[in-house]
């Protein structure tokens, strides 16, 4: 089977030992980093999302790719700043203070990661001050918040007030979720985007990265 | 007739054999005495580590099995609950089954316009009426989620609302330790005093561990709340197979059962012989949707296995059913609802709350309730059985009526029909005729308007004036003292 199919496949099957042969073999081929990354790596996520979308890849499955994948980023990427791909977009993500439904975020985080991104994963029970101090530290792209309480889902107003205080509104691009957090509820708060469910925030993620 | 021979036929149903029990009770010995639970509270570790708990790092603690056994022993085998005016309802244990409402739904299908609408404080009124009103709810409950008063309030206006619109006892959530205090204090104004509170206990407070095996500062700060004012408490966990627990039914049952024996011994430890309801639910989550499961048919197992493992320990055993993960009032919502109830009741469960839930625990909805209700009443009937004695054979009948005859006119069917056939409130057993005459009526449409016309109609006992009085002033206090300040999680 040739390298890529190989890889593909692999990665669609949640080898990770796999993975890492063929992105090793690819690496010593010379072949560049970031045909590895697009054409190996991320093809095969977004077919692994397709077969989701059908129902034929349950959450498991795409976990188990997930990590395949992360596994490959993790050896293509000391390269990343000598070819001309750019470092992985950041996430803060977290559960909000007073809330410790983590189930949900923990999705959330592992699917937006499969996706490329560089997850940075705050916790449950997370105070507005963590959410800004991270985002600022990491510089990250996007900030997800998590609540599965309505008496929490006030707290990310609370945060994304405070990013805009802290003078990171035009840097970070904010995004709302958990079971009683609806559309509506983004509007009002002055969030950048919501999804009811951790494909479709991965999904709008890459759409904002995408520019 | 064979000697001792028993006429009364009732039927029940168990899932574990007894060295199936003992198989899972030793796998969660062993869960807690090797891999530990994680506590998330100062003074719960320092009282595992004062029980002789090991520290296995930092907060994860490992629980002996001495100590399991002995708290499972210590704590009481039965739980007798009273209602609002200090009368015997339940008595929590055995095989006694007892129907009531669940907590805190965010969104209600409104009986009016059938649309789906955020819940409010008058929708707890409402349930509190519903409840009140059907005989077969045991206890009542929040169900819906004020969301329409200050956030540290919610609670209790909740139970204040709960109080006056219903004398049955009362399931009940808190948001920390710092209202559940105020609620209990509005209960012994309701009862009297703290002894008498004590004593004649009408409400079951309602928090729970995380799984997988931790237990949050603040569920371990309600439960020894509880533990020292002997209000009962119902401590059970909530894992989802395949997330939050092994994707294996076994598995997900010992996990969950860690969970809440590790609270058991929380509990004992605080306070000897104080009342704790316990048990598991362990449901799985759907690996597409990804949501949390209420009405399949692993629910039912893993509970049926929950409810021969509580019997065995004779512990109280809590329960769910008469849930659904539809999202409105339709058909599947009564086929969950009605495999549920029939599966709680027939396993023997004690405390069984949620009927009426929808949505995966996000929707109420009182038509629910109402039809909840009547599965509730039916399922009971098959539970009572039927008796085989001469009497019941009615072979004198049979004799006198004879080949051709008809029993309609007997004095046996005049006399004994009420109590052999049950009767429908809301179902039809109309002809079609009558049926069309009465408006081609659906079942839903039957027991919405049931619900409509008991919120019409319904007059619960009032508080009196003076304890109304009273809370009012304890609310008042409360709204100075927690408005504004952050609960500990
Ligand atoms: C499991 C559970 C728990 C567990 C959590 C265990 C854990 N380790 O996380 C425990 C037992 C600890 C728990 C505790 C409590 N819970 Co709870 N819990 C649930 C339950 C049954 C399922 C939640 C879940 O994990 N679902 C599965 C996951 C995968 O779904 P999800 O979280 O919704 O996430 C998906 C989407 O929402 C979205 N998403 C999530 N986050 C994000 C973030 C972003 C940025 C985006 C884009 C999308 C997104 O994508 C996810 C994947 O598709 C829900 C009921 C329900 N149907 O939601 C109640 C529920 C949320 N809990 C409820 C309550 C009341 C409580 C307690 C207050 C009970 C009490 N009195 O002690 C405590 C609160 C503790 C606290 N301070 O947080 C209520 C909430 C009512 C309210 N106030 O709003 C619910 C609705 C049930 C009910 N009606 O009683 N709970």
């Amino acid at each position: 089977m040739p390298l890529f199919e190989k890889l593909i496949e692999s990665v669609i099957q949640g080898e990770e030992g796999s993975v890492r042969e063929c992105v090793q073999q690819a690496l010593s081929d010379h072949i560049p980093v970031k045909e590895i990354l697009n054409d190996g790596l991320i093809k095969a996520i977004n077919i692994v999302g397709e077969k989701f979308k059908k129902s034929e890849f349950y959450v498991p499955d795409v976990l188990w790719s997930a990590q395949a994948m992360k596994a490959g980023i993790e050896l293509i990427q000391p390269f990343f700043q000598k070819s001309d791909v750019p470092p992985l977009a950041k996430v803060v993500i977290g559960t909000v203070e007073g809330d410790i439904h983590e189930i949900g975020k923990n999705l959330v985080a592992m699917m937006v990661e499969a996706n490329g991104f560089e997850v940075i994963n705050l916790g449950v029970d997370v105070p507005p001050e963590r959410f800004v101090e991270s985002v600022r530290a990491h510089q990250a792209k996007i900030c997800m918040m998590s609540a599965l309480l309505t008496t929490t889902m006030p707290t990310m107003k609370k945060i994304i007030e405070a990013l805009k205080e802290a003078g990171l509104a035009g840097r970070v691009k904010t995004m709302v979720g958990g079971a009683p957090v609806t559309k509506q509820f983004a509007l009002e708060i002055g969030a950048d985007g919501y999804s009811p469910d951790a494909p479709g925030a991965a999904e709008l993620a890459k759409e904002w990265i995408a520019g | 007739m064979a000697i001792g021979f028993k006429s009364q036929c009732v039927p029940t149903y168990r899932v574990l054999t007894e060295d199936q029990i003992k198989e899972i009770h030793l796998a969660t010995l062993e869960v807690l005495e090797k891999v530990g639970v994680r506590i998330l509270d100062e003074e719960g570790i320092q009282l595992l580590k004062e029980a002789g708990c090991q520290v296995k790092n930092e907060n994860v603690l490992q629980i002996p099995r001495g100590l399991v056994e002995e708290s499972i022993h210590s704590a009481p085998s039965s739980i007798q609950i009273y209602n609002r005016k200090g009368n015997e309802v339940m008595q929590l244990g055995g095989d006694h089954v007892y129907f009531g409402l669940g907590t805190d739904l965010i969104y209600t299908y409104d009986l009016k316009t059938g649309s789906l609408r955020r819940s409010c404080l008058q929708d707890v009124v409402n349930a509190a009426k519903t409840g009140d009103c059907l005989e077969e709810i045991d206890f009542i409950a929040s169900f819906a989620l004020a969301q329409d008063v200050p956030t540290n309030l919610m609670y209790i206006e909740c139970f204040k609302a709960l109080l006056e619109n219903s004398i049955k006892p009362i399931f009940f959530t808190a948001a920390g330790a710092e209202d559940l205090s105020v609620i209990l204090q509005m209960a012994e104004v309701v009862a009297g005093d703290e002894a008498r509170l004590r004593e004649k206990p009408f409400l079951i407070h309602y928090s729970e561990p995380t799984s997988p095996l931790s237990h949050s500062k603040s569920a371990i700060r309600k439960l020894f709340l509880c533990a020292d004012k002997g209000i009962p408490i119902n401590y059970t966990p909530a894992l989802l197979a395949g997330a939050t627990g092994p994707v294996t039914l076994a598995g997900a049952i010992t996990v969950a059962n860690a969970e809440a024996l590790s609270g058991v011994v929380l509990h004992q430890r605080r306070a000897k012989g104080a009342p704790i309801i316990s048990g598991f639910v362990a449901t799985t989550m759907d690996m597409l949707t990804s949501t949390a499961v209420y009405g399949g048919p692993e629910f039912r197992l893993t509970h049926s296995a929950c409810t021969d493992l509580y019997h065995y320990y004779g512990l109280p055993v809590w329960g769910t059913a008469g849930a659904s993960d539809a999202h409105c009032f339709d058909q599947q919502a009564a086929m969950e609802a009605t495999f549920s109830i029939l599966m709680g009741t027939l396993e023997g469960a004690n405390l069984i709350h949620d009927v009426g839930y929808l949505g995966q625990g996000l929707i109420g909805s009182p038509a629910t309730i109402v039809m909840g209700s009547e599965i509730i009443s039916y399922v009971k009937r098959i539970r009572r059985g039927f008796d085989i004695s001469q009497e019941q054979i009615a072979m004198e009948v049979i004799q006198k009526v004879g080949p051709g005859g008809n029993f309609l006119t007997t004095e046996s069917t005049r006399r004994l029909h009420r109590q052999e056939h049950w009767r429908p409130k809301y179902m039809n057993r109309d002809n079609p005729d009558m049926w069309k005459e009465k408006g081609s009526k659906t079942y839903g449409e039957r027991v919405t308007q049931k619900a409509l016309e008991i919120l019409e109609t319904h007059r619960p006992e009032p508080l009196p004036d003076s304890v109304r009085q009273k809370l009012e002033e304890l609310i008042k206090k409360a709204e100075k003292s927690l408005m504004g300040i952050k609960f500990v999680v």
